[in-house]
Protein backbone atom coordinates (compact mmCIF):
# COMPACT_ATOMS: atom_id res chain seq x y z
CA UNK A 1 0.00 0.00 0.00
CA UNK A 2 1.29 3.24 -0.68
CA UNK A 3 1.45 6.29 1.70
CA UNK A 4 -0.62 8.23 -1.00
CA UNK A 5 -3.58 6.55 -0.18
CA UNK A 6 -3.64 6.15 3.34
CA UNK A 7 -5.28 9.56 4.29
CA UNK A 8 -8.04 8.91 2.04
CA UNK A 9 -8.54 5.72 3.70
CA UNK A 10 -8.18 6.77 7.40
CA UNK A 11 -10.53 9.48 6.40
CA UNK A 12 -13.31 6.77 4.61
CA UNK A 13 -12.74 4.43 8.07
CA UNK A 14 -13.34 7.16 10.89
CA UNK A 15 -17.03 7.05 9.09
CA UNK A 16 -16.97 3.49 8.60
CA UNK A 17 -17.10 3.53 5.17
CA UNK A 18 -13.58 1.45 4.66
CA UNK A 19 -14.66 -1.95 3.32
CA UNK A 20 -13.77 -4.31 6.31
CA UNK A 21 -11.18 -6.62 4.35
CA UNK A 22 -9.05 -3.28 3.69
CA UNK A 23 -8.70 -2.97 7.32
CA UNK A 24 -5.72 -5.01 7.49
CA UNK A 25 -3.69 -3.98 5.00
CA UNK A 26 -3.98 -0.28 6.54
CA UNK A 27 -3.09 -1.48 10.28
CA UNK A 28 -0.70 -3.30 8.50
CA UNK A 29 1.35 -0.16 6.62
CA UNK A 30 0.54 2.10 10.12
CA UNK A 31 2.42 -0.28 11.65
CA UNK A 32 5.72 0.02 9.72
CA UNK A 33 4.89 3.82 8.59
CA UNK A 34 6.09 6.52 10.86
CA UNK A 35 5.25 9.35 8.99
CA UNK A 36 1.57 7.75 8.04
CA UNK A 37 1.54 7.27 11.46
CA UNK A 38 1.54 11.00 12.50
CA UNK A 39 -1.02 11.93 9.67
CA UNK A 40 -3.45 9.60 11.09
CA UNK A 41 -3.33 11.62 14.66
CA UNK A 42 -3.47 14.44 12.78
CA UNK A 43 -6.37 13.79 11.25
CA UNK A 44 -7.69 12.12 14.62
CA UNK A 45 -6.84 15.34 16.48
CA UNK A 46 -8.12 17.82 13.65
CA UNK A 47 -11.50 15.50 13.85
CA UNK A 48 -11.92 16.41 17.62
CA UNK A 49 -11.11 19.51 17.65
CA UNK A 50 -13.55 20.12 15.02
CA UNK A 51 -16.24 18.10 17.31
CA UNK A 52 -15.53 20.26 20.04
CA UNK A 53 -16.68 22.66 18.33
CA UNK A 54 -20.45 20.61 18.68
CA UNK A 55 -22.28 22.59 20.97
CA UNK A 56 -25.63 22.14 22.85
CA UNK A 57 -28.57 24.69 21.80
CA UNK A 58 -29.30 26.81 25.21
CA UNK A 59 -32.65 25.92 25.97
CA UNK A 60 -33.40 22.57 24.80
CA UNK A 61 -36.23 22.89 22.33
CA UNK A 62 -37.84 19.34 23.96
CA UNK A 63 -40.88 20.11 25.78
CA UNK A 64 -41.91 23.53 23.51
CA UNK A 65 -41.76 20.54 20.49
CA UNK A 66 -43.93 17.93 22.41
CA UNK A 67 -46.34 20.43 23.78
CA UNK A 68 -47.49 21.33 20.31
CA UNK A 69 -47.47 17.75 18.91
CA UNK A 70 -49.83 16.27 21.36
CA UNK A 71 -53.42 16.58 22.35
CA UNK A 72 -55.32 16.93 25.08
CA UNK A 73 -58.32 14.33 26.84
CA UNK A 74 -60.49 14.52 29.40
CA UNK A 75 -62.81 12.17 30.72
CA UNK A 76 -66.58 13.58 31.48
CA UNK A 77 -69.67 11.82 32.97
CA UNK A 78 -72.42 13.09 32.30
CA UNK A 79 -76.00 10.84 33.02
CA UNK A 80 -74.30 8.31 34.07
CA UNK A 81 -72.29 7.79 30.79
CA UNK A 82 -68.58 7.92 30.66
CA UNK A 83 -66.88 9.55 27.66
CA UNK A 84 -63.86 9.96 26.35
CA UNK A 85 -62.91 13.97 25.19
CA UNK A 86 -59.78 15.13 23.21
CA UNK A 87 -59.42 18.69 22.70
CA UNK A 88 -57.03 21.24 21.50
CA UNK A 89 -57.41 25.07 22.03
CA UNK A 90 -59.76 25.41 18.98
CA UNK A 91 -62.19 23.09 20.15
CA UNK A 92 -63.36 19.22 20.61
CA UNK A 93 -61.35 17.12 18.29
CA UNK A 94 -62.72 13.53 19.24
CA UNK A 95 -65.49 11.94 21.77
CA UNK A 96 -65.48 8.15 22.47
CA UNK A 97 -67.99 6.58 24.40
CA UNK A 98 -67.28 3.26 26.55
CA UNK A 99 -63.57 1.88 25.91
CA UNK A 100 -60.43 2.39 27.94
CA UNK A 101 -58.00 5.01 27.19
CA UNK A 102 -55.77 2.78 25.12
CA UNK A 103 -58.57 2.21 22.99
CA UNK A 104 -58.73 6.02 22.54
CA UNK A 105 -54.77 6.53 22.18
CA UNK A 106 -55.12 3.72 19.65
CA UNK A 107 -57.70 5.46 17.44
CA UNK A 108 -56.65 9.04 18.11
CA UNK A 109 -53.39 7.82 16.88
CA UNK A 110 -54.43 5.89 13.48
CA UNK A 111 -56.86 8.94 12.66
CA UNK A 112 -54.97 12.05 13.62
CA UNK A 113 -51.33 10.59 13.97
CA UNK A 114 -51.04 12.38 17.48
CA UNK A 115 -50.61 11.40 21.13
CA UNK A 116 -52.89 12.73 23.93
CA UNK A 117 -52.41 14.08 27.43
CA UNK A 118 -54.49 14.41 29.94
CA UNK A 119 -55.31 18.20 30.92
CA UNK A 120 -58.70 19.71 32.32
CA UNK A 121 -61.39 20.46 30.20
CA UNK A 122 -62.38 24.44 29.47
CA UNK A 123 -65.57 24.91 30.70
CA UNK A 124 -66.68 25.76 27.65
CA UNK A 125 -66.26 22.80 26.09
CA UNK A 126 -67.86 21.07 29.06
CA UNK A 127 -71.05 22.94 28.98
CA UNK A 128 -71.59 21.95 25.25
CA UNK A 129 -70.75 18.06 25.80
CA UNK A 130 -73.55 18.18 29.00
CA UNK A 131 -75.70 20.10 26.56
CA UNK A 132 -75.33 17.83 23.99
CA UNK A 133 -75.37 14.45 25.75
CA UNK A 134 -78.38 15.88 28.16
CA UNK A 135 -80.97 16.28 24.91
CA UNK A 136 -80.23 20.26 24.70
CA UNK A 137 -78.57 20.22 22.04
CA UNK A 138 -75.50 22.62 20.58
CA UNK A 139 -76.04 25.45 18.82
CA UNK A 140 -72.71 26.23 17.72
CA UNK A 141 -70.77 23.56 18.35
CA UNK A 142 -66.79 24.18 19.32
CA UNK A 143 -65.17 21.69 16.66
CA UNK A 144 -61.57 21.45 15.32
CA UNK A 145 -62.29 20.35 12.25
CA UNK A 146 -58.80 19.88 11.90
CA UNK A 147 -57.26 18.87 8.36
CA UNK A 148 -58.29 15.14 7.62
CA UNK A 149 -61.36 15.26 6.61
CA UNK A 150 -62.17 15.89 3.05
CA UNK A 151 -64.47 18.71 1.28
CA UNK A 152 -67.73 16.59 1.34
CA UNK A 153 -67.13 15.03 5.06
CA UNK A 154 -66.28 18.45 6.09
CA UNK A 155 -69.78 19.69 4.19
CA UNK A 156 -71.42 16.80 5.73
CA UNK A 157 -70.92 17.07 9.41
CA UNK A 158 -71.33 21.10 9.14
CA UNK A 159 -75.08 20.28 7.47
CA UNK A 160 -75.67 17.92 10.56
CA UNK A 161 -75.03 21.06 12.41
CA UNK A 162 -77.88 22.68 11.23
CA UNK A 163 -80.96 19.92 11.61
CA UNK A 164 -82.66 21.42 14.47
CA UNK A 165 -82.71 19.71 17.75
CA UNK A 166 -85.60 17.63 18.10
CA UNK A 167 -86.31 16.93 14.58
CA UNK A 168 -84.93 14.51 12.51
CA UNK A 169 -83.86 14.30 8.74
CA UNK A 170 -83.04 11.47 6.24
CA UNK A 171 -79.41 10.30 4.97
CA UNK A 172 -80.37 11.94 1.01
CA UNK A 173 -82.04 14.92 2.50
CA UNK A 174 -78.35 15.31 4.06
CA UNK A 175 -76.52 14.77 1.09
CA UNK A 176 -78.90 16.78 -1.19
CA UNK A 177 -78.04 19.90 1.51
CA UNK A 178 -74.84 19.61 1.79
CA UNK A 179 -74.84 19.80 -2.03
CA UNK A 180 -73.86 16.34 -2.71
CA UNK A 181 -77.22 14.78 -3.73
CA UNK A 182 -75.85 11.95 -5.10
CA UNK A 183 -73.31 10.59 -1.95
CA UNK A 184 -76.33 9.33 0.40
CA UNK A 185 -75.14 6.28 1.03
CA UNK A 186 -71.57 8.35 2.06
CA UNK A 187 -73.73 10.18 4.42
CA UNK A 188 -74.44 7.24 6.19
CA UNK A 189 -70.64 6.08 6.28
CA UNK A 190 -69.11 9.80 7.66
CA UNK A 191 -71.83 10.15 10.11
CA UNK A 192 -70.34 6.36 11.11
CA UNK A 193 -67.32 7.68 11.40
CA UNK A 194 -67.91 10.71 12.85
CA UNK A 195 -65.33 12.04 15.08
CA UNK A 196 -67.58 14.22 17.55
CA UNK A 197 -71.04 12.43 18.04
CA UNK A 198 -73.02 13.94 20.05
CA UNK A 199 -72.11 17.21 19.22
CA UNK A 200 -72.37 16.86 15.91
CA UNK A 201 -76.00 15.49 15.88
CA UNK A 202 -74.94 12.25 13.54
CA UNK A 203 -77.96 10.64 15.60
CA UNK A 204 -80.33 12.77 14.46
CA UNK A 205 -80.04 11.48 10.70
CA UNK A 206 -82.70 8.98 9.88
CA UNK A 207 -83.69 6.38 7.23
CA UNK A 208 -85.68 7.50 4.25
CA UNK A 209 -87.78 4.34 4.73
CA UNK A 210 -88.61 5.21 8.15
CA UNK A 211 -87.66 4.12 11.62
CA UNK A 212 -84.65 5.09 13.48
CA UNK A 213 -81.94 3.00 11.58
CA UNK A 214 -78.34 2.57 12.41
CA UNK A 215 -76.00 4.10 15.40
CA UNK A 216 -72.32 3.84 16.07
CA UNK A 217 -73.54 3.30 19.70
CA UNK A 218 -76.01 1.69 18.79
CA UNK A 219 -79.61 2.40 17.97
CA UNK A 220 -81.08 1.81 21.30
CA UNK A 221 -78.74 4.96 21.98
CA UNK A 222 -79.91 6.64 19.24
CA UNK A 223 -83.13 6.32 20.27
CA UNK A 224 -82.73 7.66 23.67
CA UNK A 225 -80.88 10.54 22.71
CA UNK A 226 -84.03 11.95 20.28
CA UNK A 227 -85.94 11.06 22.82
CA UNK A 228 -84.34 13.31 25.38
CA UNK A 229 -84.33 16.03 22.66
CA UNK A 230 -87.94 15.64 22.60
CA UNK A 231 -88.41 13.48 19.38
CA UNK A 232 -91.54 11.18 19.77
CA UNK A 233 -90.29 8.10 18.83
CA UNK A 234 -92.61 5.72 19.03
CA UNK A 235 -94.84 8.11 16.96
CA UNK A 236 -92.45 7.62 14.07
CA UNK A 237 -92.07 4.24 14.28
CA UNK A 238 -96.05 4.15 13.99
CA UNK A 239 -95.73 6.56 10.90
CA UNK A 240 -93.24 4.60 9.65
CA UNK A 241 -95.25 1.21 9.48
CA UNK A 242 -97.74 2.85 7.63
CA UNK A 243 -95.87 4.25 5.48
CA UNK A 244 -96.13 7.74 5.82
CA UNK A 245 -92.98 9.80 5.15
CA UNK A 246 -94.64 13.46 5.09
CA UNK A 247 -97.47 15.36 6.96
CA UNK A 248 -99.44 18.28 5.03
CA UNK A 249 -101.59 20.58 6.46
CA UNK A 250 -104.88 20.93 4.67
CA UNK A 251 -104.93 24.68 5.34
CA UNK A 252 -101.66 25.70 4.11
CA UNK A 253 -101.28 23.14 1.64
CA UNK A 254 -98.02 22.61 2.92
CA UNK A 255 -96.12 19.39 3.71
CA UNK A 256 -93.31 18.77 5.88
CA UNK A 257 -90.92 16.51 7.50
CA UNK A 258 -93.19 14.11 10.62
CA UNK A 259 -90.66 16.11 13.06
CA UNK A 260 -90.73 19.18 11.65
CA UNK A 261 -91.54 22.23 13.74
CA UNK A 262 -94.41 23.11 11.94
CA UNK A 263 -95.80 19.88 11.29
CA UNK A 264 -96.20 19.33 14.90
CA UNK A 265 -98.14 21.79 15.76
CA UNK A 266 -100.69 20.86 13.17
CA UNK A 267 -104.15 20.37 14.51
CA UNK A 268 -104.94 16.70 14.56
CA UNK A 269 -107.97 17.30 12.12
CA UNK A 270 -106.20 18.97 9.01
CA UNK A 271 -102.88 16.61 8.87
CA UNK A 272 -102.45 14.73 6.15
CA UNK A 273 -100.04 11.77 5.46
CA UNK A 274 -98.39 11.28 2.00
CA UNK A 275 -96.18 8.44 1.04
CA UNK A 276 -94.07 10.16 -0.98
CA UNK A 277 -93.43 13.56 -3.11
CA UNK A 278 -95.63 13.03 -6.01
CA UNK A 279 -98.97 11.95 -4.20
CA UNK A 280 -98.43 15.53 -2.14
CA UNK A 281 -97.60 17.83 -5.14
CA UNK A 282 -100.37 16.56 -7.29
CA UNK A 283 -102.86 17.44 -4.49
CA UNK A 284 -101.24 20.64 -4.65
CA UNK A 285 -98.89 20.50 -1.60
CA UNK A 286 -96.09 22.41 -1.52
CA UNK A 287 -92.65 21.73 0.75
CA UNK A 288 -92.13 23.42 3.81
CA UNK A 289 -89.26 25.94 3.37
CA UNK A 290 -88.15 25.24 6.67
CA UNK A 291 -87.30 21.90 6.55
CA UNK A 292 -87.75 21.27 3.19
CA UNK A 293 -88.39 17.50 2.91
CA UNK A 294 -87.80 16.97 -0.74
CA UNK A 295 -84.56 16.41 -1.18
CA UNK A 296 -85.58 16.66 -5.35
CA UNK A 297 -85.13 18.95 -7.61
CA UNK A 298 -89.00 19.54 -7.84
CA UNK A 299 -89.07 21.00 -4.44
CA UNK A 300 -88.04 24.25 -6.54
CA UNK A 301 -90.46 24.58 -8.43
CA UNK A 302 -93.37 25.84 -6.25
CA UNK A 303 -90.99 28.28 -4.85
CA UNK A 304 -92.46 31.62 -7.01
CA UNK A 305 -96.08 31.12 -5.77
CA UNK A 306 -95.12 29.79 -2.23
CA UNK A 307 -95.90 31.74 0.91
CA UNK A 308 -93.28 31.54 4.16
CA UNK A 309 -94.53 29.52 6.39
CA UNK B 1 -44.14 16.46 1.50
CA UNK B 2 -42.75 15.29 -2.17
CA UNK B 3 -38.73 15.53 -2.24
CA UNK B 4 -38.94 16.55 -6.08
CA UNK B 5 -35.49 18.34 -5.27
CA UNK B 6 -33.78 14.72 -5.29
CA UNK B 7 -36.06 12.72 -7.11
CA UNK B 8 -38.68 11.00 -4.61
CA UNK B 9 -38.41 8.55 -2.01
CA UNK B 10 -36.46 5.93 -2.96
CA UNK B 11 -33.38 7.90 -2.27
CA UNK B 12 -33.72 7.70 1.53
CA UNK B 13 -32.97 4.14 2.55
CA UNK B 14 -31.99 3.67 5.66
CA UNK B 15 -29.47 1.42 7.51
CA UNK B 16 -31.96 -1.05 9.57
CA UNK B 17 -30.01 -1.88 12.70
CA UNK B 18 -30.90 0.87 15.29
CA UNK B 19 -34.64 1.37 16.57
CA UNK B 20 -36.40 2.91 14.28
CA UNK B 21 -37.39 5.93 15.64
CA UNK B 22 -39.13 7.20 12.48
CA UNK B 23 -41.68 4.58 12.91
CA UNK B 24 -42.01 4.81 16.32
CA UNK B 25 -42.97 8.21 16.15
CA UNK B 26 -45.41 7.55 12.97
CA UNK B 27 -47.09 4.67 15.98
CA UNK B 28 -47.00 7.97 18.36
CA UNK B 29 -45.36 5.43 20.33
CA UNK B 30 -44.97 6.74 24.51
CA UNK B 31 -41.65 8.67 24.42
CA UNK B 32 -41.05 8.57 21.11
CA UNK B 33 -40.78 11.90 19.95
CA UNK B 34 -38.65 12.80 22.67
CA UNK B 35 -36.33 10.04 22.24
CA UNK B 36 -35.95 11.85 18.64
CA UNK B 37 -35.37 15.27 19.95
CA UNK B 38 -33.08 14.07 22.35
CA UNK B 39 -31.37 11.88 19.99
CA UNK B 40 -30.84 14.33 17.07
CA UNK B 41 -31.57 17.91 18.50
CA UNK B 42 -27.32 18.50 19.68
CA UNK B 43 -26.23 17.45 15.93
CA UNK B 44 -28.82 19.63 14.42
CA UNK B 45 -28.10 22.73 16.69
CA UNK B 46 -24.10 22.17 15.98
CA UNK B 47 -25.13 21.98 12.34
CA UNK B 48 -27.38 24.85 12.17
CA UNK B 49 -25.27 26.76 14.16
CA UNK B 50 -22.36 25.98 11.68
CA UNK B 51 -24.21 27.19 8.74
CA UNK B 52 -25.97 30.80 10.44
CA UNK B 53 -23.36 31.55 13.07
CA UNK B 54 -26.12 32.36 15.23
CA UNK B 55 -27.25 30.93 18.08
CA UNK B 56 -30.63 32.30 18.63
CA UNK B 57 -31.69 31.51 14.75
CA UNK B 58 -30.17 27.56 15.70
CA UNK B 59 -32.32 27.15 18.09
CA UNK B 60 -35.03 28.31 16.46
CA UNK B 61 -34.43 26.39 13.26
CA UNK B 62 -33.95 23.11 15.65
CA UNK B 63 -37.43 23.30 16.95
CA UNK B 64 -39.13 24.22 13.60
CA UNK B 65 -37.27 21.23 12.16
CA UNK B 66 -38.61 18.87 15.26
CA UNK B 67 -42.26 20.11 14.44
CA UNK B 68 -42.03 19.63 10.54
CA UNK B 69 -40.41 16.53 11.46
CA UNK B 70 -43.07 15.12 13.99
CA UNK B 71 -45.77 16.67 11.41
CA UNK B 72 -44.39 14.30 8.53
CA UNK B 73 -43.67 11.54 10.02
CA UNK B 74 -47.08 10.79 11.72
CA UNK B 75 -49.80 12.75 9.03
CA UNK B 76 -47.75 12.50 5.71
CA UNK B 77 -45.43 9.58 6.00
CA UNK B 78 -47.36 5.87 5.90
CA UNK B 79 -45.57 3.32 7.76
CA UNK B 80 -43.63 1.33 5.58
CA UNK B 81 -42.57 5.23 3.72
CA UNK B 82 -41.14 5.54 7.46
CA UNK B 83 -39.51 2.71 7.83
CA UNK B 84 -37.58 2.61 4.80
CA UNK B 85 -36.90 6.68 5.78
CA UNK B 86 -32.93 7.10 6.01
CA UNK B 87 -33.70 9.26 9.27
CA UNK B 88 -30.35 11.13 10.02
CA UNK B 89 -29.96 12.89 6.42
CA UNK B 90 -33.69 13.35 6.08
CA UNK B 91 -33.20 15.80 9.19
CA UNK B 92 -30.31 16.94 8.31
CA UNK B 93 -31.77 17.94 5.04
CA UNK B 94 -34.79 19.30 6.52
CA UNK B 95 -32.33 21.40 8.89
CA UNK B 96 -30.53 22.80 6.05
CA UNK B 97 -33.37 24.00 4.00
CA UNK B 98 -34.68 26.14 6.83
CA UNK B 99 -31.49 27.26 7.75
CA UNK B 100 -30.85 28.71 4.45
CA UNK B 101 -34.34 29.76 4.33
CA UNK B 102 -33.70 31.64 7.06
CA UNK B 103 -30.37 33.10 6.07
CA UNK B 104 -32.51 34.37 2.56
CA UNK B 105 -34.86 35.75 4.30
CA UNK B 106 -32.24 37.59 6.70
CA UNK B 107 -30.94 39.11 3.03
CA UNK B 108 -29.59 42.18 5.23
CA UNK B 109 -27.88 40.26 8.02
CA UNK B 110 -26.13 37.83 5.31
CA UNK B 111 -22.33 37.00 5.98
CA UNK B 112 -23.46 38.42 9.21
CA UNK B 113 -21.32 38.50 12.08
CA UNK B 114 -18.22 37.51 9.95
CA UNK B 115 -16.07 37.22 13.26
CA UNK B 116 -12.83 38.73 12.26
CA UNK B 117 -9.98 36.70 13.22
CA UNK B 118 -7.41 38.46 14.11
CA UNK B 119 -6.48 37.04 17.40
CA UNK B 120 -2.34 38.17 18.21
CA UNK B 121 -0.92 35.65 19.80
CA UNK B 122 -1.21 32.55 18.22
CA UNK B 123 0.49 28.96 19.24
CA UNK B 124 0.51 25.50 17.40
CA UNK B 125 -2.68 23.90 16.78
CA UNK B 126 -2.63 20.05 17.06
CA UNK B 127 -0.71 17.54 18.60
CA UNK B 128 -1.32 19.04 22.47
CA UNK B 129 -2.72 16.93 24.70
CA UNK B 130 -3.08 19.96 27.44
CA UNK B 131 -6.82 20.42 27.85
CA UNK B 132 -6.91 24.13 28.31
CA UNK B 133 -4.27 23.94 24.57
CA UNK B 134 -7.13 22.14 23.30
CA UNK B 135 -9.88 24.74 24.05
CA UNK B 136 -7.67 27.08 22.83
CA UNK B 137 -7.19 25.25 19.17
CA UNK B 138 -11.46 24.97 19.44
CA UNK B 139 -11.27 28.54 19.90
CA UNK B 140 -8.96 29.00 17.20
CA UNK B 141 -11.05 26.98 14.85
CA UNK B 142 -14.24 28.22 15.63
CA UNK B 143 -13.13 31.98 14.09
CA UNK B 144 -11.49 30.23 11.68
CA UNK B 145 -14.64 28.74 10.45
CA UNK B 146 -16.73 31.89 10.77
CA UNK B 147 -14.60 33.16 7.53
CA UNK B 148 -15.35 30.07 5.31
CA UNK B 149 -18.28 30.38 2.93
CA UNK B 150 -21.31 28.79 3.86
CA UNK B 151 -20.58 25.53 2.11
CA UNK B 152 -17.66 24.58 3.37
CA UNK B 153 -18.55 25.44 6.95
CA UNK B 154 -21.54 22.85 6.48
CA UNK B 155 -19.14 20.23 4.54
CA UNK B 156 -16.69 20.34 7.36
CA UNK B 157 -19.61 19.84 10.14
CA UNK B 158 -20.74 16.92 8.51
CA UNK B 159 -18.10 15.14 8.19
CA UNK B 160 -15.78 15.67 10.73
CA UNK B 161 -18.13 16.88 13.78
CA UNK B 162 -21.09 13.90 12.51
CA UNK B 163 -18.76 11.49 10.86
CA UNK B 164 -21.56 11.21 8.37
CA UNK B 165 -20.22 9.14 5.18
CA UNK B 166 -20.19 10.73 1.68
CA UNK B 167 -23.55 8.30 0.59
CA UNK B 168 -25.47 10.79 3.64
CA UNK B 169 -23.96 14.14 3.29
CA UNK B 170 -24.77 13.64 -0.62
CA UNK B 171 -28.24 12.95 0.25
CA UNK B 172 -27.82 15.90 2.79
CA UNK B 173 -27.20 18.65 0.74
CA UNK B 174 -28.19 17.20 -2.33
CA UNK B 175 -24.71 16.24 -4.78
CA UNK B 176 -23.48 13.62 -5.62
CA UNK B 177 -20.62 11.45 -3.92
CA UNK B 178 -18.10 11.82 -6.43
CA UNK B 179 -18.61 16.35 -6.58
CA UNK B 180 -18.47 16.12 -2.70
CA UNK B 181 -15.14 14.48 -1.99
CA UNK B 182 -13.80 17.40 -4.39
CA UNK B 183 -15.55 19.93 -2.20
CA UNK B 184 -14.98 18.85 0.71
CA UNK B 185 -11.26 18.31 0.23
CA UNK B 186 -12.05 22.25 -1.09
CA UNK B 187 -13.48 22.95 2.07
CA UNK B 188 -10.45 21.52 3.92
CA UNK B 189 -8.20 23.68 1.91
CA UNK B 190 -9.71 26.76 2.75
CA UNK B 191 -10.20 26.21 6.55
CA UNK B 192 -6.58 25.39 6.13
CA UNK B 193 -5.73 28.74 4.48
CA UNK B 194 -7.40 30.57 7.24
CA UNK B 195 -5.76 29.23 9.97
CA UNK B 196 -1.97 29.35 7.84
CA UNK B 197 -3.01 33.29 7.47
CA UNK B 198 -2.23 33.98 10.74
CA UNK B 199 0.67 31.28 10.89
CA UNK B 200 -0.47 28.08 12.26
CA UNK B 201 0.35 24.72 10.20
CA UNK B 202 -1.38 22.01 10.90
CA UNK B 203 -2.71 18.64 8.56
CA UNK B 204 -6.23 19.25 7.36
Amino acid sequence: MRCRSVLTRIDAMRTGELPAEEHAPLHEHLGSCPSCNESVSDVEAFAQTVRSLAAAPPRSCRDSVSGKCKDSYATVTERGETVWVVFTDRGLRMIHRGGTLDDVRERYARRHGREIVERPLPERLRKQLAAALGGEGVDNPQVDWGEEESGIERDVLKTLTRIPRGEVRTYSWVAQQAGHPGAVRAVGTICARNNVPFVVPCHRVVPATGGIGNYAFGSALKRELLRREGVDVDALDALARKGVRFIGSKTTKIVCFPTCRDARRIAEANRVPFGDAESAEKKGFRPCKRCQPFATPTSSRSRSSARPH
Amino acid sequence: MKNSWIGGEAVWRSEPAEENLAVAVHRCEAGALERLIDRYEGALYSYAYGILQNAFDAQEVVQDAMLRAHRALTRQYDEPRCAELALRPWLFRMTRNLCLNKRRSKTRALEQPLETFDDGRLGPFVRQSDDAERKEDAELLRRAMGVLPVEARELIVLRFMEEMSYADIAKTVGTTESSLRGKVFRSLKLLRDALEKKGVTHAV
